[in-house]
């Protein structure tokens, strides 16, 4: 079991690594796009709280949990592995 | 210097396919003749073994390896070894290693009425190294000429593919708007710092 122990701390790790840059890349594109909108909409009230209302709405999003899916997607992945190799 | 550095992308790209070609896996159309086990004690070629960890015990010198021997349609002869990759690399998660060898027990057969089977493998056969190529599955092929199409490689390799070039993408994008800049400023700051230097020595000879 040891090396299952291994498997998941450096998966873990791994995984982490990929979720954290991922949800900072896509938050400072959100950001952008915002801050193209406002400019869009013809840079009416203050632009900061534009932004920040945008981003509020886009952190209870469902786009904002699907990043979730670095964590699922894999362990669904080695699941079916094991289960293609070894029992079916 | 055009040439070494041509040297070293090539190189990079040898590395990444011969990677790739150890560890994807490949099937083969064989009938197999025997099966055996063999004790094997590892030396310099440990590292095309497997060291699965699943449940033996660690840190023995060698151990009992089973080995499929088969044949290709073209007669010659190929010989598979039959290891657990546990939770360990490559990502198979083959634990079946025993329900394996007595399936290739199972399915023998021999030269006169022969039994065409479709192994799935990964790994290189050398005979140099005394290497041999990991089944991970077995089946019945239609016939001797069966072609089995990859799918897991391709759909593997255009994922390795697209990964890579998202981050190529942006890593140029990346260096274009941040690092070029400012190594042009620094560029600048240090024409103009030895220009300034030019005109003090001109003005103060001259």
């Amino acid at each position: 079991m040891a090396a299952l122990a291994r498997l998941i701390i450096f998966g873990f790790v791994a995984l982490t690594v990929i979720y954290v840059s991922l949800s900072l890349w896509s938050r400072a594109v959100r950001r952008e796009k915002l801050e193209e909108r406002w400019a869009e909409k013809g840079r009416k009230g203050d632009r900061e709280a534009f932004v920040r209302r945008g981003l509020e709405r886009y952190d209870g999003s469902v786009r904002r949990k699907l990043l979730l899916g670095v964590y699922v997607v894999p362990i669904c992945l080695v699941a079916a592995i094991i289960y293609f190799v070894n029992y079916h | 210097m055009t040439y070494v550095k041509w040297g070293l992308i090539a190189l990079f790209w040898l590395l990444v396919a011969a990677f790739f070609h150890y560890t994807l896996p490949q099937h083969d159309i064989v009938r197999v003749t025997d099966t055996y086990e063999k004790r094997v004690d590892f030396g310099e070629n440990s590292i095309f073994w497997t060291n699965a960890n699943t449940g033996q015990a660690q840190g023995v010198p060698g151990r009992d390896v089973f080995f499929i021997q088969a044949r290709r349609p073209n007669d010659r002869p190929i010989i598979y070894r039959n290891e657990d990759t546990g939770w360990g690399w490559p990502p198979y998660f083959k634990f079946d290693t025993a329900n394996l060898q007595a399936d290739a027990a199972d399915l023998r057969s021999t030269q006169d009425d022969p039994r065409w089977l479709v192994v799935t493998h990964y790994g290189w056969r050398s005979e140099i190294l005394s290497i041999y190529p990991n089944a991970v599955g077995i089946r019945a092929a239609s016939g001797p000429d069966e072609r089995v199409i990859p799918w897991v490689s391709i759909v593997i390799l255009v994922f390795a593919a697209a990964v890579f070039w998202a981050i190529w993408v942006r890593w140029r994008r990346f260096r274009r708007n941040r690092i070029d800049p400012m190594l042009e400023d620094v560029g600048d700051s240090v024409a103009e710092r030895r220009h300034r230097l030019r005109d003090w020595w001109k003005g103060s000879t001259g």
